[in-house]
């Protein structure tokens, strides 16, 4: 019995529709993401020459290395169906965390390790939030978001923390073979993730549990053993970020990260994953982070009043989720 | 013959309310044993027991002679059971593969996904039921029924000796449940047992070898299909006689109220002409796919049909909404109850008074409870909607009394002519015959009434007339009382 077509493709249309059967929806919106990209890159590069230059271009990436590293747990929480908005505060915690316990004394190392198991535990305070009493997560990271802003606030009481052994500043300020190092852990993060969210057996349960909820419990998979996982990497992540962060300026404030979690679930939302669960890929996500760097820096650059930013970026995640819904759509009604 | 499963004195109840009274139920291998009963005899919640799904109170089940307990539904699975359930649960967005090996998916040390493994796997159970198809492609674009037949290659994917089928043929044209029928052929021939639990009479007499009859939570009987009738069957069901499932037909009818000229939509429909009359019931036939439903919905405004006349009362009716739809009088009865039919998180009154609520507004615009109450109590008993008062939660009703509420909703908005889509899909026998009964009294209460559905004998004894649809095109009008249904047929595929 033959049940799909398995047609070869000979004209332009066919191979047209077949590659878009290849790649897909996320694919095709990765494409798109990809060319938008260029036109940018093309346009700024002829208009002011200085935009793809080495210490530009370092720039630009470096300003956004905290967004990319929480983009990156974020995508395994929106595939899953859920959502975070408190990364940002996790963020300052963390940073506030660091800077807290090397001020008493404790080891570079040994603090890093006690802000990124602090920021852990927010995940899983927020998974087993959720989970237990079946509040929809983004009200519970919103109440959490605020909790954690208001416990900063009381313990920098408004201000900064500094101060820091030199050792601390080597992940923000250091480079390697010509590279700032917080770029390298950014990268090998998302290859590591990437590859892992693609192939492993166990990752594979996001799109699972994203996809069809009661079917992959049906299925075997521990669906809150896994949304604890995922919340909890997403924080510890938005922990990186904010230890990233801290090392950069050699400081904690609660001023750092203000809005990060809408830049953050901007991107990967522009980089295909869909607010009801089931798709997303870490390649889409980056490609969202570096278009959010690269439209902050063109208006550095270009000197446009910086204010037009926001219109920009949010006309541009409209776009990108209508694109979504049209290729959908479209694949659908084929 | 060889029993590969058996039940016995299975007790279930969920707090209080005894579903499932010292059940005994066997099946053997290599054959097909429906399941049949109305809505809560307790079939679902048999099987559920039996796939692991639920656990049973008292009783035991035998598995090849062993005494059996099961954990979860996945040890079910592996212990040679599987259910395929009516509501597909298989996760759109992955890939065919991904699904049939859930969490079984051949890994390496670290638990990556050998994918060359998986896919050959895969294949292989597709040339074990003889079917072509790609296991990389995405679930989201097969249709209903492919999904279906993934479901099965999932179930064989355990070495399943046992193989549940829930009400299998719901969603399928009758091409793809011959399809179906030769896979589950199939499946008996290589020993396999298929449960298939369905409420179409026909289907389950053209695919068992045995029958066993639910009723009230208790087994009634098991019979071998070969020395039963349908009248026997449904006398089991119900357990008593049911008079005529069809009332009688219309002594008369009146002048025309509605009408439908050189109406087109390509692709779904095109050049679509029909009539009704006052006190007629205007059956829609047709396979699956055939328009009609589509027809349906370009009527009452859901779509914008491209071209046609379209008169109600004599005057031009041209909706742009369900809503300029309802308020000139045209209700249309959706054949998806739960996606689009009811509120199912609301009571019963609220459900009954959603499509009317311009009649209970008093002055500043609030709602007059009162009125409200007594409207939907009054249609409550009308239609004989059996809950413990109006305002119960409707999702916690049966199909039969989900789609009572659903005909009291579109009553309530007094129609001029009504449009019902698959009246009765899912719903139990008695239900039924109170539903076409009901259908029947409109009619002769002057509501023009149109009735969609893919069950033959539904149409046959319930129109005064009936519209054979084939492709998008109307192909014949034939009366009621002298159709037969291998002239319906004829028209509806050749």
């Amino acid at each position: 019995m033959q049940l799909n077509k398995t047609s070869s493709p000979v004209s332009a249309t066919q191979l047209l529709s077949h590659l878009f059967r290849r790649i897909g929806v996320g694919g095709m919106q990765q494409v798109a993401l990809v060319f938008i990209c260029l036109v940018l890159a093309i346009f700024m590069q002829t208009n002011y020459p200085q935009f793809l230059n080495p210490a530009n271009r370092e720039v630009m990436l470096v300003n956004y290395v905290t967004e990319g590293i929480m983009a990156l747990g974020m995508t395994i929480v929106m595939i899953t169906g859920g959502i975070d908005i408190s990364v940002a505060g996790v963020l300052q915690f963390s940073a506030v965390v660091v800077g807290l316990l090397m001020n008493a004394g404790w080891p570079v190392p040994l603090a890093i390790l006690g802000a990124l198991c602090a920021s852990a535990l927010v995940g899983l305070i927020n998974a087993y939030a959720t989970i237990t009493f079946k509040v929809h997560p983004f009200i519970v990271t919103l109440a959490t978001l605020l909790t954690l802003r208001g416990v900063d606030l009381v313990i920098t009481k408004g201000g900064t923390i500094s101060g820091f052994p030199d050792s601390f500043s080597f992940i923000g300020q250091s480079s390697f073979l010509g590279v700032r190092t917080s770029l390298i852990l950014f990268l090998v993060l998302a290859l590591i993730i990437g590859f892992a969210l693609k192939n492993h057996r166990y990752l594979q349960n996001a799109y699972f549990i994203g996809g069809n909820r009661r079917a992959a419990r049906m299925s075997g998979v521990r669906v809150e053993r896994f949304i604890i996982f995922a919340f909890m990497l997403n924080s510890f992540l938005a922990g990186i970020a904010g230890i990233v962060i801290c090392s950069q300026l050699s400081a904690a404030s609660v001023s750092f990260g203000q809005n990060a979690e809408l830049r953050v679930i901007t991107a990967v939302a522009i980089g295909g994953a869909s607010f009801s669960g089931g798709t997303g890929t870490i390649l889409g996500t980056t490609l969202g982070v570096i278009f959010l760097a690269m439209i902050a820096n063109a208006f550095n650059m270009t000197g446009i009043n910086t204010y037009w930013y926001d219109v920009v970026i949010g006309v541009m995640l409209l776009l990108a989720v209508f694109l979504g819904e049209y290729l959908k759509r479209r694949k659908i009604s084929r | 013959m060889n029993t590969v499963l058996r039940a016995e004195g299975i007790y279930k109840s969920f707090g209080v309310n005894p579903v499932l009274t010292d059940v005994s139920f066997s099946v053997e291998a290599g054959q097909v044993h429906a399941l049949v009963g109305e809505n809560g005899a307790g079939k679902s919640t048999l099987m559920n027991i039996i796939g692991g799904i639920h656990s049973l109170d008292k009783g035991h089940l035998y598995l090849d002679g062993q005494e059996v307990t099961f954990a979860d539904p996945k040890d079910a699975q592996y212990k040679g059971i599987s259910i395929v359930h009516q509501e597909l649960s298989l996760a759109s967005n992955m890939s065919v593969a991904q699904n049939i090996f859930i969490g079984r998916e051949k890994v390496d040390r670290l638990g990556f996904i050998n994918w060359k493994g998986l896919y050959e796997d895969t294949q292989a159970l597709f040339d074990r039921l003889g079917v072509s198809l790609d296991p990389a492609i995405l679930v989201s674009q097969l249709s209903i029924s492919v999904q279906q037949i993934v479901e099965i290659a999932k179930a064989l994917s355990f070495d399943s000796k046992i193989i549940i089928m829930d009400e299998p043929t719901s969603a399928l044209s009758e091409k793809e449940v011959e399809r179906l029928y030769t896979i589950v052929r199939a499946l008996t021939a290589k020993g396999l047992a298929i449960i298939f639990i369905s409420h179409k009479l026909d289907e389950v007499f053209t695919i068992s070898n045995q029958i066993s009859v639910m009723r009230d939570g208790q087994m009634v009987g098991t019979l071998n299909t070969t020395e039963t009738t349908r009248n026997e069957i449904i006398q089991m069901m119900v357990g008593r006689h049911i008079g005529d499932m069809y009332p009688p037909r219309s002594s008369g009818v009146g002048e025309e109220i509605f009408s439908v000229q050189n109406f087109n939509q390509p692709p779904f429909f095109r050049d679509i002409n029909f009539s009704l009359r006052k006190g007629e019931i205007l059956g829609f036939a047709g396979l699956v796919g055939a328009g009609r439903t589509e027809v349906a919905r370009a009527i009452i405004g859901a779509d914008q049909a491209e071209s046609g006349r379209v008169t109600l009362k004599g005057k031009i009716f041209r909706p742009h909404s369900p809503r300029e739809a309802i308020e000139q009088g045209l209700c249309y009865l959706t054949e998806d109850r739960k996606m689009l039919g009811l509120f199912l998180n609301m009571t019963i009154r609220e459900n009954i008074v959603a499509s009317a609520l311009r009649r209970f507004i008093s002055s500043f615009g609030i709602l007059k409870d009162d009125a409200i109450k007594e409207e939907s109590k009054r249609y409550m008993a009308e239609l004989e909607v059996h809950a413990t008062n109006d305002t119960q939660t409707v999702i916690n009703l049966s199909g039969g009394n989900q789609q009572k509420v659903l005909l009291a909703k579109w009553l309530c908005a007094r129609p001029q002519v009504l449009i019902v889509d698959e009246p009765t899909r899912g719903v139990d026998v008695g239900a039924k015959a109170k539903i076409h009964q009901d259908l029947r009294r409109m009619a002769e209460e002057g509501i023009g009434v149109i009735v969609i559905s893919s069950e033959l004998p539904e149409i046959m004894g319930l129109s005064d007339r009936i519209a054979v649809f084939r492709e998008g095109c109307i192909t014949a009008i034939l009366v009621g009382k002298n159709a037969t249904q291998g002239e319906v047929m004829k028209y509806a595929t050749q």
